[in-house]
């Protein structure tokens, strides 16, 4: 049985899917599972970690930890972790965990196994497994040297548990000794877009030149609402402004590589198709049969979008609203 | 001795003092640049070069009008400047003329230089209507290059005044040698001056020319004008071939601390004498893709701004204090000016003085990129790609074979004998436009009965975007594996249709142990073409413009060829686009663009595409892959997909020959 600290993450005030994932994987074990909640005015969110394994929240309040900073957070959980005398250190290999997790390793002295997609607890020991040359072969990762091990798994890799209600955490507050910050966050800009990013989301529609216009692009957000998805773009329709580049799928935008993938008016140039090619299913829609999208499509559609995608809004439509 | 001799010597030594101390200290800035430069090869060829090239005028002269307007002011100052020694001489030492050469060879001498100081002033107004009305952009306007037209003029005028006031004054036998200054003569006796005063007026305009001549020399070192000198010596240490190969860094070496150039003194030595050489004309900053598309990268300013870095960081060199030389990306250089950069050398080959912008640039990507990890983030995925699976794209190498399919085409491992290796590249192979084209050669090969095989799976990138980014160990291990490939065969003969690969593959793999003849597959063909091996008969009734690869032409010097091709065409109509040949326009994807975002400016694609659409051809010819992608995004963007096409050579000759 080991000592495992996992770190929570919260976003507006609601705690990750990613993190209950994480006590669950360690408290399923057996293990002695400590949460370690860093934040401002998140006294409440502790309360949820019990019913999923967690022995112990370590709530570290601070004003200086409202708003996310690499700096802070790693500070706060060295100066909580050095005296804990953890065994294992685990967090979700978010945008977020990427960021502090790698500093904290440094604090500490040690090595960090990063995006893992598998967890194996062997006494006070992790094996892990990582993928490795993008997806093609998978390394087994154990740990030399003295510990913390430490670690980051990939969201949705070992499943949430469900909850019960009748578990209940202790939670001990602890300070931030934060010391002197050298840097501040002032604020967080959202970014305009309200719907999901490419790289999120199991299923991505993309649009090229073929939507002719920027406005075109709005039947594409109305199938994607009905799927779920994100709405992605060639560079083509990128370079055309009918999309900002943050939504640009492709060898210089975002690689993809979702569940399913709708390519909608986009001929398949080279520079997209290593955007998205290995997207398990690849459903293309385009007036040219000649098209190189078709090559890699796994379904494809000759014909016109814009007869084709309103049709099949209402069939999926159909589908989920019987 | 007179008391001319007594004032002349000491403000004569205290000039020539300063100006000597002055490029002293240019001189000492020089030597203390870390990298090494060596450019002291062929000292025949170098010799023979500087004389085509300084007192030829070559290089000056590929612009006709401010060439001539050139050559005349350099020849006509060599000339004037015996005069001005003999009036330095003389001056110190009345009986010390020149007249000892002879009567006539003297009244020819003076004969010469009286003509000689009018071309100067034709030349210097020549210049200064250009400079202050007709205004080319790339020249812009400098007080620097006021100055030194006002000097030379001054210098001029005075030398008139001096020679009309003597002619009037005591009317020397060699008079008749002087028609110009005999004119101007005419014009002062209207002044009816005695003969005293006369004389005296002689004197005062010698003291005023020989004055702004000492005052010029201590001006030189400070200006652009100091190219006088700098360029003749820029000219022997220029690199003597047309093709170029970037300087390999031996990563085996232990006690290198740092790759690339972080500082002004990390690059070398002809580096400095490349700042000291510029004569800032921007005939560079005319001819750049980056510049002309608004990005902010101008090659004369990258030049002048890197001299501005090395004399802000004089004192710091000169007393050895190297840690506190500042960084040489600064607020001018910035990361975008250097990412910028297509490596399509128009600025080098358009420069009259042998400046080399590019190596600066890729000298600091290499420390951006080995010792900083600062690079645009969209080549991460390539660099990642190139490591994995030995392509900018993610593709597996067993996919290299893919476009073979029905076409019964061998690799090495299943047939070794073979007249010529086939390097297919990373497009070639994977990208479905480009494919077409492979599959063209291909055809055209078993047309002409040529035994070839291709490497397959086994092919590797070539490294060419890596190393132009910057990422030297990644180019070294793809050169190093493709090399021991390529040997492991005993491969003597190399063809492919990717300018790049070419490059590469010829030039650079030598530094490597890879030496191989290497042919890009314009000039295959056209030789194929000419020896009777394939025989384009089906007319192509279109008119044709053919865009030039950087890294065919100016990388490589290969014109004539893609040309002969085209011609072999029946009734193909060739068009030229005013941007041809070595003033070609990249495309926009050399240098590692082609894997970056062009995020400023208008797209260098889009302009090129302008430019060939202007001819009204209705095929764009290419002979690289990079450049038929850029511009077939290019017609997809002017919305001419579906009127005019971009095809490649080989797809043109393949179609026309049955």
């Amino acid at each position: 049985m080991a000592k495992v600290f996992v770190i929570a993450e919260h976003r507006a005030g609601r705690l990750k899917t990613s993190t209950f994932e994480l006590v669950g994987a360690a408290a399923g074990a057996g293990n002695e599972t400590h949460v370690v909640l860093l934040g401002d005015g998140i006294g409440e969110l502790a309360k949820e970690l019990g019913p999923y394994g967690a022995k112990t929240v370590h709530l570290i309040q601070d004003p200086a930890l409202k708003l996310y900073s690499a700096e802070a957070y790693s500070k706060a959980l060295s100066a909580l972790l050095k005296p804990a005398g953890p065994d294992i250190i685990l967090a979700s290999h978010t945008p977020t965990g990427r960021d502090f997790m790698p500093r904290l390793a440094a604090r500490l002295g040690v090595g960090l196994a990063s995006d893992c997609t598998q967890i194996g607890f062997n006494g006070t020991e992790l094996k892990l497994r990582r993928p490795v040359y993008a997806g093609k072969a998978t390394a087994e990762v154990e740990f030399m040297g003295p510990g913390p091990r430490m670690a980051t798994i990939r969201p949705n890799t070992v499943g949430v548990p469900a909850p019960d209600p009748a578990k209940t955490a202790e939670i001990v507050n602890a300070a931030a000794n934060l010391g002197t910050l050298k840097s501040k966050v002032l604020e967080v800009v959202k970014s305009s877009s309200s719907r999901p990013d490419v790289t999120e989301v199991p299923i991505v529609i993309s649009g090229g030149r073929g939507l002719k216009s920027a406005e075109n692009f709005k039947k594409l957000e109305d199938l994607a609402d009905v799927l779920g998805a994100a709405v992605g773009a060639s560079r083509a329709a990128v370079d055309a402004g009918f999309r900002p580049h943050r939504d640009q799928v492709g060898q210089t935008g975002k690689i993809v590589s979702p569940t399913l993938y709708i390519a909608c008016g986009i001929s398949g140039a080279i520079q997209h198709l290593a955007g998205m090619r290995t997207s398990k299913v690849i459903v293309a829609i385009n007036t040219d049969a000649e098209a190189p999208i078709f090559q890699v499509a796994d379904y494809g559609v000759v014909g016109d979008l814009f007869q084709v995608i309103p049709n099949l809004q209402e069939e999926l439509k159909k589908i989920k609203e019987p | 001795m007179t008391w001319q001799t007594f004032l002349f010597i000491p403000i004569a030594m205290a000039a020539f003092g300063y100006s000597g101390y002055r490029f002293y200290i240019l001189f000492k800035l020089m030597l203390s640049h870390r990298a090494r430069s060596g450019r002291t090869d062929q000292l025949g060829s170098r010799f023979k070069t500087s004389i085509i090239n300084v007192l030829g005028q070559k290089a000056v002269l590929r612009k006709k009008t401010p060439g001539i307007m050139h050559t005349t002011l350099l020849w006509a100052f060599l000339l004037i400047t015996v005069g001005t020694v003999e009036q330095f001489a003389t001056t110190i030492y009345p009986p010390a003329n020149f007249e000892f050469i002879g009567r006539e060879p003297y009244w020819f001498l003076m004969l010469v230089q009286d003509i000689a100081t009018l071309g100067v002033l034709v030349a210097v107004a020549y210049f200064s209507y250009r400079r202050f009305i007709v205004r080319p952009e790339g020249l812009g306007r400098s007080l620097d290059g006021t100055l030194v037209l006002t000097f030379t003029g001054t210098l001029k005028i005075a030398l008139f005044l001096m020679n009309g006031f003597l002619l009037l004054g005591q009317h020397p036998w060699y008079a008749s040698a002087m028609p110009v200054s005999e004119l101007v003569a005419a014009g002062l006796s209207v002044l009816h001056f005695s003969p005293e005063i006369n004389a005296s007026l002689a004197t005062l305009f010698k003291w005023v020319h020989m004055l702004i001549v000492l005052v010029f020399a201590c001006y030189i070192p400070h200006s652009k004008h100091r190219h006088i000198l700098f360029s003749v010596a820029n000219t022997f240490f220029k690199s003597l071939s047309h093709s170029k190969s970037m300087t390999p860094i031996n990563f085996e070496d232990e006690s290198v601390q740092q790759y690339g150039a972080a500082k002004i003194n990390d690059l070398s030595w002809k580096d400095a004498l490349d700042y000291y050489s510029c004569t800032e004309c921007g005939r560079c900053q005319d001819m750049c893709p980056a510049y002309n598309t608004q990005k902010p990268l101008t090659p004369k300013m990258l030049i002048v701004d890197l001299r501005e870095n090395l004399y802000r960081n004089r004192n710091q060199l000169m007393n050895g204090k190297l840690e506190e030389v500042s960084p040489v990306i600064d607020e001018n250089i910035t990361d975008d000016v250097i990412w910028s950069c297509t490596s399509c050398r128009a600025c080098e080959i358009a420069c009259p003085v042998f400046v080399e912008h590019t190596n600066k640039i890729y000298d600091i990507r290499r420390n951006l990129v080995m010792m900083e990890s600062r690079f645009p983030g969209e080549v991460q995925t390539v660099f990642k790609n190139l490591e994995t699976n030995g392509s900018p794209w993610a593709f597996s190498p067993e996919d290299r074979l893919k476009w073979t399919e029905g076409l019964s085409i061998k690799t090495m491992s299943e047939d070794p004998k073979i007249d010529i290796l086939f390097w297919v590249g990373c497009a070639g192979a994977f990208d479905d436009r480009n494919r077409k084209v492979i599959r063209a050669f291909a055809s055209l090969l078993k047309k002409a009965e040529i035994r070839f095989a291709i490497l397959g799976s086994e092919e590797r990138c070539t490294g060419d975007a890596a190393r132009r980014i910057g990422n030297e160990y990644l180019f070294q291990t793809l050169a190093k594996a493709n090399i021991e490939t390529l040997n492991r065969y005993q491969v003597k003969k190399i063809v492919t249709a990717c300018p790049h690969c070419f490059n590469t593959l010829k030039n650079e793999y030598k530094d490597f142990g890879g030496n191989y003849e290497v042919i890009h597959h314009s000039e295959f063909i056209a030789q194929l073409i000419q020896e009777g091996k394939i025989k384009p008969t089906k007319a192509l009734d279109a008119s044709v413009t053919f865009h030039d690869s950087c890294y065919l032409g100016r990388w490589n010097n290969i014109y004539d060829e893609p040309r002969s091709v085209l011609e072999a065409l029946p009734s193909a109509r060739m068009v030229e686009m005013s941007q041809n040949r070595a003033e070609s326009m990249c495309c926009g994807a050399g240098g590692g663009r082609m894997w970056m975002e062009e995020k400023l400016g208008k797209r260098i694609n889009v302009t090129r595409t302008e430019q060939a659409l202007g001819t009204n051809a209705e095929i764009i010819a290419s002979s690289c892959p990079f450049c038929i992608t850029m511009i077939k995004d290019g017609l997809t963007t002017k919305e001419m997909s579906d009127k005019v096409r971009v095809m490649d050579l080989a797809e043109l000759v393949d179609q026309s020959t049955p």
